[in-house]
Order: structure tokens, then sequence, then C-alpha cells
């Protein structure tokens, strides 16, 4: 198979990964657009690299989330448009008025976090392991479960106090 | 609201994009196509103003050509009309070489290869204008001052202030050729690490 069609498939295959991960880090629905191409254009550019030697998710999941931190890091200027809770809620159009609630808190307190821990919980609401965790953001396991369990502790503080 | 229900509307999340995969083939290629050529769209922008600038000076240059009546002049003019119009040419068509590069096209180490060698290209031209830009300041500065103010700077009286200003002028430039040297500089070396890597 063309290596065009292996990637393309790839991203057809794992495209609500890549849109989870951007939805986490940008601010507005413009934002989001963007760091999703550039982290489209990313994968390409780095996709001769992947050595087999992980899980081809674990090294989109590597690719995204760097690519996304070093967009938050690069953008100074960010266009006032729509909100992300609101990009979210379109995008998987749902008319769940209780769905779209928590949805929008579970927003909310995401973005009280730094990047690296909202990077971590995010990893943790996809369902990876501590040690899955540890691959992804190449920080030491132990260190992982350090640090999530301070930022649960952190969320269940500001749930009781919102 | 607990972890557990965040952990519960993230998984209904995920179902819900699961079973909404809009994204085609085409999409995904031409937005990775286009993404690449967006990346050049600021230098192109500059180096084209930069371009349009130029050629509007070179054509002020032909249309008061009759006005520089001395061989000097006349030498000053034709040298300058030819950095004025060559210079910006061939910029703004590596430029164009760059962003034409279909990335989709080869490998990535082939695309990367041609990238930074069109790139290494166009490096050493901006090196060689900023040197260039130097003895321009010499040129264009008698060919200015005979159209703008018919005054043949090689054969006036030449005050404290002209000196001065001659002066002030030569140090901004070297300064200015300075540090943009400095920058091409380490902006070519390390396109050549790159290059020296994959060969």
């Amino acid at each position: 198979m063309p290596k065009e069609d292996v990637f393309t498939d790839l991203i057809r295959e794992h495209q609500g990964l890549l849109y989870k991960v951007t939805s986490i880090y940008a601010h507005n629905r413009q934002d989001q657009e963007d760091l999703f191409q550039e982290v489209v254009y990313q994968i390409w550019k780095y996709f001769d690299s992947f050595r087999n030697e992980s899980k081809i998710t674990t090294w989109m999941y590597r690719v995204a989330m760097n690519t996304a931190i070093n967009h938050l890091k690069r953008k100074t200027r960010r266009p006032d448009v729509i909100p992300i809770t609101e990009a979210i809620i379109k995008q998987t159009e749902t008319k769940d008025e209780l769905y779209e609630e928590r949805l929008r808190l579970l927003y909310k307190h995401l973005q009280h976090l730094n990047t690296l821990d909202k990077g971590l919980i995010f990893l943790l609401l996809e369902g990876k392991s501590y040690k899955e965790i540890a691959q992804i953001t190449g920080l030491g396991d132990s260190n992982v479960g350090t640090r999530i369990s301070r930022i649960k502790k952190k969320l269940k503080t500001n749930m009781i106090n919102s | 609201m607990e972890l557990e229900e965040l952990q519960s509307a993230w998984a209904q999340m995920s179902t819900e994009l699961e079973q909404q995969k809009k994204l085609t083939n085409d999409i995904i290629m031409k937005m990775t196509q286009e993404k690449y050529r967006n990346k050049f769209n600021t230098l192109t922008n500059y180096e084209s103003i930069g371009a349009i600038f130029c050629y509007a000076v070179a054509i002020m240059l032909l249309w008061n050509f009759e006005k520089l009546d001395t061989w000097y002049l006349q030498t000053c003019g034709i040298v300058s009309l030819m950095f004025l119009t060559i210079l910006p040419t061939l910029v703004l068509r590596w430029l164009f070489k760059i962003r034409r590069l279909d990335i989709i096209k080869g490998s990535f180490r082939d695309n990367l290869l041609n990238y930074t060698k069109a790139k290494n290209n166009l490096l050493r031209l901006q090196q060689l204008a900023i040197g260039i830009g130097f003895v321009m300041m010499f040129l264009i500065v008698p060919v200015s001052s005979k159209i703008l103010s018919e005054k043949d700077i090689f054969q006036a009286d030449f005050k404290m202030s002209n000196w001065i200003g001659i002066i002030l002028a030569l140090l901004f430039m070297i300064i200015f050729c300075n540090w943009g040297y400095r920058g091409y500089k380490k902006v070519t070396g390390s396109a050549e690490s790159i290059l020296k890597d994959l060969q």
C-alpha cells in the first residue's frame, strides 16, 4: 500500500484522538482547526521516523501533544471567536442537554490546569495506564502516579468549590 | 460533579467522535500540503513587498534616466537598476520554488533534502544581497541625489552635515549588515547540519 494511503487511513481512523488533543489545548474553534492541521502536518512530516517500537497510537499521542504544547508556546495572538466548549459541542452534534452540561464543566475544569497537568489528565480520561502515560509523556512511571493523584485532588477541590 | 462523571462524559464524547469520521483522504492530503505552503506565507509576503518596492524604484530610475548626464552617474544608474531588478527576482524565484515542492510525493527524507537544498540556496542569495546592499548605498545615493534634487554629489562641496549623514548611514549599514549576516549564517548552519545528517 502506498505511504500516502497508509497515512490518510491512519488519520481517518484516529481523527477522534487528534480532535480531542486539539480541543483541550486550543482556545477557540479557529485555533483548534489551525492546531488540528498542524498536528496532521507534523504526523506526515515524521511519519517515516515511526519505528514500530511502540503502538502507532502512542506515537500519535506523543506527536500531537508535543505539537499542541509548542503551538501553545508560539501562540501570542488569539483571535476571539468561539469558546472551545461551544466548539466541541457543535462538533459532537448532540442534543443531550445533560451531556452538554457535563462536557462544558469538564472543559471548564481542564482549562484551569497547567499544560502538563492538562495532558496527563487527558491521557487518564483516554483510559491510558500510568505506564502508557509515562511512555507518551517521557515521564517516569512513579512520577506520573504522583502527579496524577495531585491533579485529581486539585480537580476535586475545584469541583467542590464550583 | 465527580471525577467518574467527567470520565463518563469523556467516554461518551469519544464514542460520538468515533461514529462521525468526517475527513476524507483528499481533505487530509490537501490539508497537509496547504499547511506546508502556509509556513512560507509571512516570508513570501515580506519578500514580495520588498520586491515591489525595488521594482518601483527601478521604474522611477528608468523613467528619469536621462537626468543622469555624466558617464559615472549613468554607470551608477545601470548597476543600481541591475541590482534592483535581478536580486528580488531571484529571491522570489527561490521562495516560490520552496513553496512549490510537492511534499506528498516521495519520502520525507527526499523532501527534506530538496527543501534544505532550496532553503540553503535562498539563504546564500540573501547573504549576498546583504553585501550588495552595502555597495548599493554608495551607488543609489548619487543617483537619487541627481534625480530628486538635480545635484551631482561627485562635484558638490561637502558640508560637515553631509559627512555626518554619510558616517551615520555607514554605521547603520555596518550594524544592520552584521546583524543580518549573523542571523542568516545561523539559519544556514542549522540547515546544513540537517543535510549532513541525511547524507
